[in-house]
Parts: C-alpha cells; sequence; structure tokens
C-alpha cells in the first residue's frame, strides 16, 4: 500500500507551538474519512508526540525545531514526529497508573497514545527521535 | 480553552470549553484559582460539559489543580465529565482521585 505525503508542518520547540500544530491538524484531518471521535483521538495523540519532542526532546532549545510529517495510503494515516534530542528507552518511564505516580502532573503521554492510536513506534534517529503514530480509517479513500 | 467562574451556593464554579492541551493557558488556571482560593473559597466544582478534549498536560492542569485546592484545605469536584474524557480517566486510573458527578445539580448537592 502506498504512502503518500500529504503535509508538513516544522514549529518552534515552545509550547505556544502546539496551538499552531493543533489548527495545521485540525485542518488536515478534517479531510479524512475518520469519524470524530477518531479525529479528536488523531489530534489528542500528535499533541503528546509534539509536547514530548518540545519539552523532553529539544528542551525547549530556541535552536531546534520539531518536524510533523503527515503520510495516508487507502487504509490508514500515519504521522511521524521528530525532535533533535537524544531520545530515551519507551520501557523505562515509569507507569503513571501506578499508586506513587498517579498525583504527578505529567507521564502519562505514551500510554494515552497507546490507548488512542492503532500504531506507537518510537524510534532513535540519526537526527534525533522520532515518534510514527498511525491510525486506520474505518474504510475508503481520503477524498 | 476558556474558562468562566461564577458563585453558587458558596461554592465556584469554573466551566471550562475548548480544548485543554496544557501550555501557557494551564497558567490561567492555576492563577484563577489562587486569586479565588485568596478570596476564601474552599469548595471548587469544574464543570467539564463543554470540552472538546483533553491530552495528559490537561489532566496535569486538573492534577495540578487538584493539589492546589488540597493544599489550601478546600475540595475540588468535577460535573459533566463527557464519555471520552471518562475514557481517559479510566486508562490513566485517575477515576481514583478524581470526585466526578454526573451533574452540575449532583455535584452542587454532595456539598450541601
Amino acid at each position: 500500500m502506498p504512502l503518500k505525503k500529504i503535509g508538513e508542518l516544522k514549529v518552534n520547540s515552545q509550547p505556544a507551538s502546539l496551538a499552531e500544530v493543533d489548527r495545521f491538524t485540525e485542518k488536515l484531518i478534517r479531510k479524512m474519512p475518520f469519524p470524530n471521535e477518531a479525529q479528536d483521538d488523531v489530534a489528542i495523540s500528535i499533541s503528546e508526540a509534539v509536547n514530548n519532542a518540545i519539552m523532553h526532546g529539544n528542551r525547549q532549545d530556541p535552536q531546534k525545531q520539531v518536524l510533523i510529517r503527515f503520510y495516508s495510503c487507502s487504509q490508514y494515516l500515519r504521522i511521524v514526529v521528530q525532535d533533535h534530542g537524544l531520545g530515551f528507552t519507551p520501557n523505562r518511564v515509569p507507569d503513571p497508573r501506578k499508586e506513587e505516580n498517579l498525583l504527578k502532573a505529567s507521564g502519562r503521554g505514551m500510554l494515552i497514545m497507546r490507548h488512542l492510536m492503532d500504531r506507537v513506534v518510537f524510534r532513535v534517529v540519526k537526527m534525533g527521535m522520532q515518534v510514527i503514530l498511525e491510525k486506520r480509517f474505518p474504510g475508503g479513500l481520503p477524498t | 480553552m476558556k474558562l468562566k467562574l461564577h458563585e453558587e451556593n458558596n461554592v465556584l464554579i469554573i466551566e471550562i470549553k475548548g480544548k485543554m492541551m496544557g501550555g501557557p493557558e494551564a497558567n490561567d488556571f492555576h492563577e484563577a484559582l489562587k486569586t479565588e482560593i485568596g478570596k476564601g473559597f474552599k469548595k471548587f466544582i469544574l464543570d467539564l460539559r463543554e470540552v472538546d478534549w483533553m491530552n495528559s498536560s490537561g489532566l496535569g492542569m486538573l492534577i495540578g489543580g487538584l493539589t492546589t485546592i488540597k493544599n489550601a484545605g478546600g475540595e475540588l469536584k468535577l460535573s459533566s465529565v463527557t464519555e471520552k474524557i471518562h475514557s481517559l480517566f479510566v486508562i490513566t486510573k485517575l477515576v481514583t482521585i478524581f470526585e466526578s458527578y454526573d451533574s452540575m445539580e449532583k455535584a452542587l448537592e454532595s456539598y450541601r
């Protein structure tokens, strides 16, 4: 199934960029054959991946940007979020559902992405860390 | 995200509208809470009926709010949590720390 690039956005490593990413995402996924709930799942997951890239990957370094690329084929949407950080080992992230972590204000992004998307992959690449998110279309081609 | 505050029976009700995605808006929320705590309010209800969606930063904002209010000797309850947000509370196990009611009437009733 050939994947086609359908969009790309580069944002600065600051929390205010999340609103820009959300506007871009909303416009793009509105054209996809997703029910409203699945559109929200995608938007929430992208916000999680971008927030992690800004805060933990690029550590809000103004010299570094976060790159978000969108691809689709007839069966699913793929989003690739890339930062310039050193990466991390997903298995070493503390489980936010444990009693001692419940009142912590952060650390739930990975859990939420995995719950809302069909496939989530974390991988270290030459230039930084990539998060790949995939969500299947319920049926039919994107218009 | 927009906040609308009003008082009813000595309970401070905060209606939240839009997307709860953290960022600079989380600071506005915490500042608003601190101001109201400073005025003497102890009982708070967050009305989440018009929240479109929430990410982990939004959840973090709620946890921060709960901690701030509890540390000031107050209580925070949630009202009208949508099904979608409830499912996030379930997977993150935050259902165990937030007191939540189906409607504003029931949330207000719980303070009487």
